[in-house]
């Protein structure tokens, strides 16, 4: 019945090279409802023993019309759905989304009020990353450090409450300005903060970047070298995990980041643990810009002069922003009428996650999880 | 490399095949035929436009649209690139093989607009269910579950409450109910 001569073991490579013979495929389904998807993601994978030889992502799960529910509302109203797209980090959201509309009508903000969006969004930085670090650590097997990054991420989230009532979902950034000023004494608790935060770094560092077990299962895996990379469209800290020196904040300058001081970390192994560092840095970066945007933050108006309808003149824009995870696109295509008549999110994990089977093959199965967090997926975005 | 002197370019290359030309700042936008899209873009690609941004789709109501965002590393230049495709027949050369970002662009281009993309390795839909019917970002899509979105306009809104300025405040009614979305079909 079966020709072989040498009865090949389950799971070798070696033996299927040595007698070009491919086993049996073995598929394993990982999600949609598993806890290092962060989400309801689906993945295929398609293991040769213990090693992946092909990944084949499914998303969906979550798709919620958002660019069509966006064609029936008028402009203001589709800055809450923002929010629900990456929903952790909805300040970043809300900035891309007014800024686009904002340079398709040629409106110019208040001073103050580009201070302070600035100094939220990198607040917001500050928090995706914490989230990411503690559920990545999480995935890893390391739970300390999950609690000790929501510790600083609560802290964020009470300025964040302070400012806007909400601690999740904003709605802050307004076409036009900001919905509110900062309350009394926010600024003064806002370097407390960042006071507070800058030595646990460190602390961070002595829980997990020292750890040999934890740089162990981060480094040479989910490997994407710098043309692959920038073929694949990847961007943010995945690019600059690949030692690609690209960040729209500085290449791109939007809103007011041209008037700051900060480096861009890059990291050139192109591996997982390259990602981590470059978020790892980015944090103290964000700090840099606060500190120093709390520092010129100018008194005054906070809401430029709106009309009571906006509508923009016809026309169409792509603006792109450096959200926490990677670069954000919003594309709006107006008729001068006061509801878009096309929008679209170019959302960065949903190009991120695109690259994910070249990440997988060749990893051993356990791997599949750091690579995967190594993107740092939000599904809300990919989903939309 | 200016973005004038990238639009003299192609036009040199392609000349009538071009449309609506325009350097807006550091973009070059331009409207082309599906027959000359891909070679505009593998162009673009040449001239160092090796990331591609964005990849959207466009309902006109008397054709589609599909509309590439192509930037690069090395210079501050950006290209917005729109090509017209027919509603009858909306088929479109993929650009996959150029920049792999543009796989899964695509398949979502197709989901929600029916435009196909040829020669693309992994043909599906992405975002809904296979068996969906349909494409609903399309102007005429039509579901019996889709339930208009009964919001008073703005100017209505307005218009409401300078009525309401000084006329007697009076208890207001509940609104009335939206109609309830008929039970899925499927």
């Amino acid at each position: 019945m079966d020709k072989r001569e040498v009865p090949i073991p389950v799971g070798t490579t070696v033996m299927m090279e040595r007698t070009g013979e491919t086993m049996e495929e073995m598929y394993v389904n990982m999600g949609p409802q598993h806890p290092s998807t962060h989400g309801v993601l689906r993945l295929m994978l398609k293991l040769d023993g213990e090693v992946i030889t092909d990944c084949i992502p499914y998303v969906g799960y979550l798709h919620r019309c958002h660019e069509k529910i966006a064609e029936n509302r008028t402009y203001p109203q589709i800055v809450p759905y923002t929010d629900r797209l990456d929903y952790l980090a909805s300040m970043s959201m809300n900035f891309g989304y007014v800024l686009t509309v904002e340079r398709l009508m040629g409106q110019k903000i208040p001073e103050r009020a580009e201070y302070m969006r600035v100094i939220l969004a990198e607040l917001q930085r500050i928090a995706s990353h914490l989230l990411w670090l503690g559920t990545f650590g999480l995935d890893l097997g390391n739970f300390t450090i999950f609690i000790y990054c929501f510790r600083e991420r609560e802290m964020i989230l009470d300025l964040f409450e302070a400012v806007s009532g909400q601690r999740l979902n904003y709605s802050f950034y307004r076409i036009g300005g900001m919905a509110f000023d900062f309350p009394d004494g926010w600024v003064a608790d806002c370097r407390a903060f960042l006071e507070w935060f800058k030595p646990r770094i460190p602390e961070y560092d002595a829980l997990v970047t020292g750890n040999i077990l934890f740089q162990k299962r981060l480094q040479g895996i989910g490997v994407l070298d710098a043309k692959r990379s920038v073929e694949w469209g990847l961007s943010g800290p995945m690019l600059r995990g690949a030692g690609v020196q690209w960040d729209l904040r500085r290449n791109d300058p939007y809103s007011i980041y041209d008037r700051f001081d900060f480096a861009i970390p890059v990291f050139d192994t192109c591996d997982v643990w390259a990602r981590f560092l470059v978020r790892r840095q980015e944090m103290l970066e964000s700090v840099k810009i606060i500190e120093q945007a709390l520092n010129q933050l100018p008194a005054g108006e906070i809401m430029a002069k709106m009309p009571k309808t906006l509508k923009p003149p016809p026309g169409q824009v792509y603006v792109r922003t450096e959200s926490p995870r990677d670069e954000l696109g919003f594309y709006l295509v107006s008729d001068g009428s006061p509801k878009p008549y096309r929008y679209k999110v170019r959302s960065p994990a949903f190009c991120n996650l695109s690259a994910l089977p070249e990440m997988m093959k060749g990893y051993l199965v356990a791997d599949a999880v750091a690579i995967l967090g190594s993107v740092d997926i939000v599904l809300g975005e990919v989903d939309r | 490399m200016t973005a004038e002197e990238i639009l003299e370019q192609l036009k040199r290359q392609f000349g009538d095949a071009l449309a609506d030309t325009e350097v807006k700042g550091a973009e070059v936008r331009l409207t082309t035929t599906p027959d000359h899209g891909r070679e505009v873009c593998r162009r673009l690609r040449e001239l160092g436009f090796e990331y591609f941004n964005c990849l959207s789709g466009a309902d006109w109501t008397t054709h589609l649209e599909v509309v590439y965002d192509l930037s690069s590393l090395r210079h501050p230049n950006k290209a917005h690139v729109r090509v017209k495709v027919d509603r009858g027949n909306p088929l479109v050369p993929t650009v996959s093989d150029l920049w792999p970002a543009a796989n899964w662009h695509e398949r979502e281009c197709y989901d929600l607009f029916g435009i196909r993309f040829d020669g693309h390795p992994d043909h599906r839909r992405i975002l809904l269910p296979e068996d969906w019917v349909g494409y609903p970002l399309r102007k005429d899509y039509a579901d019996e579950r889709l339930v208009p979105y009964t919001d008073y306009g703005m100017e209505e809104r307005v218009a409401r409450t300078e009525a309401a300025k000084g006329a007697p405040k009076e208890t207001k009614a509940p609104a009335a109910a939206p109609p309830k979305p008929p039970s899925p079909a499927r």
